[in-house]
């Protein structure tokens, strides 16, 4: 009798046991990976306890309801090169005025995935930087994941009772004549080089397009290899080569850079865009582009540039601090937004931004809208530059702020007068793809820039469908 | 009576066992191959709450699509170039420790059986330092035969770049396959190769006539073993390697099929190419359990 009780009880034990397991895997799924204080399920927060703030917030009255909010609220924000310290900085600002608010954060470099069935559940968190890999906003709007912010961004105030759009150094994209995300970071692409090698060398430091050719041959001459960039991710060569260079040849408009990313097939056949992969045809057919170039990822191409082994790349300013740690002491960075311009033209900052965004399924918009009117006040801007090493996309004079030089020096560029800035283009994911394997394909001559234009157009044609 | 309930006792004792196992098994393996094959009949992004019904829309495009042409092209390049590489290996390595009497076999046994440790990402790291064109390993070693410095960028040639991802995929592969093929020679009873000698067969004809036969089952495991986890595992080594570039000319299904799904917000369409990766693995088995079937031989 004792034997069965016992094997009962091993059964029932086995079973409950695999079952508890079970329970812990479905669980582990709602845990952001960050030290966030308790269950981060949103809370069903009854609308009346936002009532004030609702009023407040719906209208972007003139009395932001920043405090005294109430509820859950939850942010997802994924950590990347700017890191997370201006986010921890501006959520417990956030908090002590609210100190009823239950703030809750997702956040990681691996947020995106991880918050990924939230949003398919429908439950996803009020507030999310859109930032990061698996997370794009063109997409995120197709979806219908993002709230409708065309009204109320019109005329909403932030803390300090200023107009937030009129502090916006670059506005919101729009999808489909719509609103939905707001641009938080400001950042450029562009060309770096060395300021210290040009100097011992006595090479001059590009402004166009021929004094940058004039200078590649110089440092080809002298036996260093003039431009790397990464093959194995073509955007950066798309993002600061390509697109400047397509912006430069169609008169400095960019309109022609929107038509492409809102995927109209005829932009891709203007005359504008072979003139602008000729360029890098040359580039190619001068053998200034470093034969490694194909094969290594974005690290490895840094690398070699900071050991001048190579004189330009084509890259972001967010480079000199994601390598920060590897930066030679005697090593001075040199930017410019563009190289492709005529000479006397004027310079293409083609931008790069992160935006942030309200969920149209979230539970606590009201927190998610006082939140947003929070962050974008002018105190949080230099506390931005600071805390993440990149220029905010709040307009404001950073020069006194204790941002890196090259922050104020690329603010200074982006503010200027003989600067196009363009407004970040978000891509269809596919014609994305599509272009940086064509330009990829175009560095090692596989193809020619009549080729780039077919197959891209080809993948545009299947995307308008 | 008595007969009854023990009889309860021994099936409760069973499924104590056999219950927890399925419920992992279908709630780990059955369920997520369902919703992959429910996924593969709509256009879906993976993060929209809505997904449409296309039916077969997604497979027709995959017959379409070029991309995926040379994916399974590599998919079936890395079986077959991993089969005969791994195989001739690590059979070599199996009968050189245990016929061929060489002395500190234990220690070799383990050199071999060390990039078994190493997860398959960093067995793809160290690869790309040897392939670096700069800082390499394989140019400086070229280097030392040349006047001037080999530059080949090894992983950046406009076709045929699958090649080189062939040495790190059967350099991982060897150890084990070699240490399940030990296992099996081992058993062979010594006796066999006892009587061969007397009748003055050498080490070829003691390996053809005896080793062989007798280890077919584990070869043939082997093979079929190394053909699904290259279809279903080779995404690694491509994403840390080469990302399917340059160009997509080393793509394989894996590693689109997390381009399109993840990437480029196609779920349904990944969830297609998982469906692809799962037929052609199946009918690949059928295929190599007959290419492979022979007579069972074994030792009485």
């Amino acid at each position: 009798m004792t034997f069965t009780v016992k094997k009962t009880a091993a059964t029932a034990m086995a079973v409950a046991m695999s079952l508890a397991v079970l329970a812990g895997c479905g669980s582990n799924n709602n845990n952001g990976n960050t030290a966030s204080s308790a269950s981060p399920e949103p809370t069903a927060s009854a609308p009346a306890d936002n009532s004030a703030a609702n009023a407040a917030g719906n209208t972007g009255g003139d009395a932001p309801a920043t405090t005294g909010l109430k509820g859950t609220f939850e942010i997802q924000y994924f950590v990347g090169g700017y890191g997370d310290k201006w986010w921890k900085q501006v959520i417990a600002d956030f908090q002590k005025a609210n100190p009823d608010l239950k703030i809750v954060e997702d956040a990681g470099p691996q947020i995106n995935t991880q918050n990924k069935p939230k949003w398919i559940a429908g439950t996803p968190p009020d507030f999310v930087y859109i930032d990061g890999p698996e997370l794009n906003d063109r997409q995120l709007a197709e979806d219908g994941q993002l709230e409708d912010l065309t009204d109320w961004i019109k005329d909403a105030k932030n803390v300090d009772g200023v107009k937030i759009l009129d502090l916006l150094a670059q506005q919101p994209p729009s999808y489909d004549g719509k609103t939905y995300n707001i641009p938080l970071v400001l950042n450029s692409w562009g060309v770096f080089y060395n300021k210290a090698l040009f100097e011992k060398n006595s090479w001059t430091e590009p402004t166009d397009w021929d004094s940058f050719i004039a200078t590649s041959e110089k440092i080809k001459a002298a036996g260093t290899t003039p431009f790397i960039h990464t093959g194995k991710y073509p955007y950066y060569i798309n993002g600061a080569i390509l697109y400047p260079a397509i912006v430069s040849a169609n008169n400095d408009d960019y309109k022609l850079l929107q038509d492409m990313g809102d995927s109209k097939v005829e932009a891709f056949k203007s005359p504008a865009v072979l003139e602008a992969l000729n360029k890098i045809v040359e580039l190619r057919d001068k053998g200034f582009i470093d034969k490694t170039s194909i094969s290594i990822n974005h690290t490895d191409s840094q690398m070699l540039f900071l050991q001048n082994k190579d004189a330009f790349i084509p890259n972001g300013l967010w480079l000199p601090n994601e390598m920060s740690k590897d930066v030679p002491a005697d090593f001075k960075f040199g930017f410019i937004p563009s190289v492709t311009q005529k000479a006397g033209g004027k310079v293409v900052a083609n931008t790069s931004t992160s935006t942030v965004a309200i969920s149209k399924n979230g539970k606590n918009k009201e927190a998610a809208k006082a939140f947003l009117q929070f962050i974008f006040s002018q105190s949080q801007a230099s506390k931005f530059a600071e805390l993440s090493g990149a220029p905010s996309n709040i307009k404001g004079d950073i020069s006194a702020s204790n941002a890196p030089d090259f922050v104020k020096q690329a603010a200074a560029y982006l503010t200027s007068d003989n600067t196009v800035v363009v407004p970040t283009v978000t891509f269809n994911a596919d014609v994305d793809k599509a272009m940086q394997d064509a330009t990829d394909a175009l560095t090692i001559g596989k193809i020619d820039p009549q080729g780039w234009v077919d197959r891209v157009v080809k993948v545009v044609e299947k995307v308008k469908k | 009576m008595n007969i009854g309930k023990a009889k309860l006792q021994r099936n409760l004792f069973i499924a104590a066992f056999i219950i927890p196992t399925f419920l992992f098994f279908c709630v780990f393996t059955i369920y997520p191959l369902i919703q992959a094959l429910y996924n593969s009949f709509f256009d879906w992004s993976g993060m929209s709450q809505h997904k449409d019904y296309v039916g077969l829309q997604n497979f027709k495009d995959i017959f379409d699509d070029p991309i995926m042409l040379t994916a399974i092209g590599n998919d079936y390049f890395l079986v077959i170039g991993k089969i005969i590489g791994i195989m001739a290996i690590a059979t070599f390595f199996a009968v050189a420790l245990t016929r061929l009497r060489l002395k500190g076999t234990a220690f070799f046994r383990s050199i071999f059986f060390i990039p078994n440790v190493l997860s398959a990402v960093v067995v793809g790291i160290l690869w790309n330092f040897i392939y670096n064109p700069q800082i390499g390993f394989l140019n400086g070693f070229l280097s030392l035969f040349t006047s001037s410095k080999v530059e080949i960028n090894w992983l950046g040639f406009e076709s045929h770049t699958i090649w080189m991802l062939l040495p790190p995929a059967v350099w991982a592969g060897i150890g084990f396959y070699m240490i399940l093929l030990i296992a099996a020679i081992t058993s062979i009873p010594a006796s066999l190769y006892e009587a061969a000698d007397i009748e003055g067969a050498g080490q070829w004809h003691q390996f053809r006539h005896i080793t062989l036969p007798l280890i077919w089952e584990q070869m043939k495991i082997s093979v079929i073993n190394i053909m699904m986890t290259t279809l279903n595992g080779s995404f690694v080594i491509v994403t840390i390697m080469t990302a399917g570039g340059p160009d997509n000319s080393t793509q394989v299904m894996g590693s689109y099929l997390y381009q399109q799904a993840f990437k480029q917000a196609h779920f349904g369409y990944g969830a297609a190419i998982g469906t692809v990766i799962l037929i052609t693995s199946l009918i690949t088995t059928l295929l190599l359990q007959w290419l492979l079937r022979k007579e069972q031989v074994e030792v009485s």
